[in-house]
């Protein structure tokens, strides 16, 4: 039986080497200009004639524009995006789910595929039947229909790669980790498929599992996971948790690389800050010799 | 800030260990946490710690003017505060229906129990009385909020000391504390609050529920009530439905809890008092132990070992009846490996317990039961080391304080369970007996 023992004391972290971006990290309070001939972006604001960033991040400049991207923050949605929820409450024809973001996001009921794949205007029996279909603390992916006013999201899962998710491993991260790619959706060659969604939700789930056309999203698949996929998932799993500790971008190369890396260690001591530095600096170094 | 919703795994994992009688943190159903009051160097202020939650109580007073109602009596103000210290999901300044109902239950356990000798406090009728004034602040929400208040109040309540007043004719003299002593509150009692916590309509039930357990129960009822039996409150809220027995059954173990409790404060009180007359320092300052390695420290608690012995012979003998070959490691001693500074490891893992038969889930015949028993004694032992219950670990061990080279030697005892150990799965840790560090 294996027991590990730390003594509580100051651990050494490694020193990450200085890329050019530092010089334009700014923290709130800080000048980021005198000049009055620029526009004012999110997350800065006026005082006197000086430009201050109320957020801690990176300045981004386009053109007059002058906005602060914040480090940690809750998740901005934009329209196309796919994002992780969890349902929260079942309401009049939507529901509300939560997708780490300053407030609730919202699906609509004639946002949502019906089962069995009908296209018909909803009815009151739909209405009825809404908690059949999704209900409080259901997982699943969607995609950003559009931004209300407020700045809340309305989701939609109108193809048939989105809708309920069903057995697998949810890792939540910053969402400024996850890259913006032109698909979320991955299937990674160790059998383990993995969706990245845009509000740093991770969902990792094994291939096998991948819904028929036919449902329409909503009945999960209760089959027991094969062990070899069980080790697969919790061993992605701990390689995202690294990445987010090390504040790597997520995206499905650096993903692999860091998997590809790991596999010399057992899969439940990758947590641990050696073996994360390790497998890290190797991912890393594979990444910057691809050049991306 | 709105708080992240629990997972469904987390809710499902909670109801299931709360119908088997176990609790996350490793208590029992009817475990409270260990309580800790400290009083603070102001008369009539403290801080109770229960588990993680902790609130802070003071009492101050200043001369009022009675209610006409009730011209002779002194007045009660009793007041909690949650702000975004105790828990993010609490706002600030607006009392959420939350704070409305510990408020009200507080208040009712010290208002109308007449804990407090309101006939003492008048000074002189009809134009000034004593106005006394609770407030109780909560520090941290890790669950049973109302509970920790109570406890905080009446201490508070027993610990202050008002100042000296006399009446002559209409002068009236208020001494300072330079001049007289000041005076204590008269206490007739001490009421305190006990939640239970009821999980499946009413089926189960914990006492002192933590803050996931909070979240996922269906109601739960809080008995305020004092040592001499009497209850001074009773409320009942959420989504359960009681019997008459199931409120008598938990009134009696409120009642053991609250004697409990009682004698704790006034030992804590007692001790106070002694410190204070001996000249000692007391305060805040003085209750926090500063010369251990981590001042934020969690007492050891008891680990229910009772059943162990049988399950893990019967995992033995289930485990002699399957055709698997063991790959047993047994080692005679455990020396610890140092793996690098301030690292070390012990023993080495066993097989992985993740092997389901995929013919279990086709075929159901005898010849398979077997299997079914095994898996079913692997599904047993996948508790984690989060979870209090060890199950069939029935061995005993001491761990010695580590030496410069950083080695433990640990002693065990060599048994058949020692074997079960090693083969079901790498994942527990080993404890001791006694006590487990969280």
């Amino acid at each position: 039986m294996a027991v590990d023992i730390r003594v509580a004391g100051a651990r050494e972290r490694p020193k990450p080497e200085v890329s050019e971006e530092l010089n334009n990290l700014v923290t709130p309070g800080d000048v980021i200009t005198s000049d009055t001939g620029y526009l004012r972006g999110h997350g800065t604001y006026m005082d006197d004639d000086k430009l201050l960033a109320s957020v801690a991040g990176v300045v981004e400049r386009v053109n007059k524009l002058i906005c602060v991207k914040a480090l940690r923050t809750r998740y901005n949605g934009e329209v196309g995006d796919v994002v992780i929820g969890r349902i929260l409450q079942v309401g009049m024809r939507r529901w509300l789910v939560e997708t780490h973001s300053k407030l609730n996001s919202i699906l609509m009921l004639s946002s949502v595929n019906l089962p069995g794949g009908e296209l018909r205007r909803r009815s009151e029996e739909d209405e009825k039947m809404m908690r059949m279909y999704l209900k409080e603390g259901d997982l699943i992916s969607a995609e950003v229909h559009s931004v209300f006013a407020d700045g809340s999201l309305s989701l939609h899962t109108r193809s048939l790669k989105y809708g309920k998710l069903g057995q697998g491993t949810l890792v939540q991260v910053s969402p400024s980790l996850i890259k913006r790619r032109k698909t979320h959706f991955h299937n990674l060659p160790c059998g383990v498929s993995i969706i990245l969604g845009n509000n740093g939700f991770v969902w990792i789930y094994p291939t096998a599992m991948e819904k028929t056309e036919k449902t329409g999203g909503y009945e999960t698949d209760l089959q027991p996971v094969t062990s070899a996929d069980r080790e697969a998932i919790a061993r992605l799993r701990n390689c995202v948790l690294a990445l987010a500790h090390h504040r790597m971008l997520l995206f499905d190369t650096s993903i692999l690389y860091t998997y590809e890396a790991s596999q010399k260690f057992s899969a439940k001591y990758i947590p641990k800050p050696e073996v994360m530095t390790e497998i890290i600096e190797i991912a890393r170094g594979r990444l910057e010799r691809e050049g991306t | 800030m709105r708080e992240t919703p629990l997972t469904n795994c987390e809710k499902d994992f909670v109801k299931k260990s709360v119908a088997e009688n176990r609790r996350i943190d490793g208590r029992q159903p009817y475990d409270t946490r260990k309580a800790k009051i400290t009083f603070g160097v102001d008369r009539g202020s403290c801080q109770v710690q229960l588990g993680q939650t902790r609130v802070f109580a003071q009492v101050s007073c200043e001369v009022a003017e009675p209610k006409p109602s009730r011209p002779s009596d002194g007045i009660l103000f009793v007041n909690l505060e949650l702000s975004p210290m105790a828990c993010p999901s609490f706002e600030a300044g607006r009392l959420s229906d939350y704070g409305v109902e510990l408020n009200r239950l507080l208040e009712r356990c010290l208002k109308e129990s007449r804990c407090l000798d309101t006939e003492s406090l008048c000074i002189t009728t009809g134009e000034k009385v004593w106005s006394i004034r609770v407030d109780v602040h909560v520090l941290n929400h890790d669950g049973n909020i109302i509970d920790a208040a109570s406890i905080a109040a009446i201490s508070v309540l027993a610990h202050f000391r008002r100042p000296d007043v006399t009446v002559s004719g209409t002068e009236i003299t208020i001494h300072p504390i330079e001049e007289r002593d000041p005076v204590p509150l008269s206490v007739h009692h001490m009421p305190l609050c006990v939640t239970f916590a009821f999980f499946e309509q009413g089926k189960y039930l914990v006492v002192d529920p933590t803050d996931l357990e909070e979240k996922v129960m269906d109601g739960k009822m809080v008995i305020g009530m004092n040592k001499h039996r009497e209850i001074c409150t009773l409320q009942i809220t959420g989504d359960i439905q009681l019997e008459k027995d199931q409120v008598l059954r938990c009134s009696n173990i409120a009642v053991v809890k609250v004697t409990e409790m009682t004698e704790l404060i006034h030992k804590a009180l007692d001790n106070d008092r002694q410190v204070r007359a001996s000249g000692g320092k007391f305060g805040f300052a003085e209750s926090i132990s500063i010369e251990k390695v981590t001042s934020n420290q969690m007492k050891g608690s008891e680990i229910n070992m009772e059943d162990a012995e049988e399950q893990a012979s019967a995992l033995v003998l289930s485990d002699q009846d399957s055709e698997t070959p063991s790959d047993t490691i047994e080692d005679e001693e455990t020396v610890v490996h140092v793996l690098n500074k301030g690292v070390g490891s012990i023993g080495q893992g066993g097989a992985s317990q993740w092997t389901i038969d995929e013919e279990e889930a086709e075929k159901m015949q005898t010849e398979v039961k077997f299997k079914m028993t095994r898996t079913k004694s692997a599904h047993k032992n996948l508790p984690t080391a989060t979870d209090g219950d060890l199950g069939d670990n029935s061995e005993e061990e001491e761990t010695i304080v580590l030496g410069q080279d950083m080695k433990i030697i640990s002693q065990q005892e060599r048994q058949n369970s020692q074997k079960m150990q090693t083969k079901t799965g790498d994942v527990k840790m080993k404890k001791g007996k006694k006590y487990m560090k969280k």
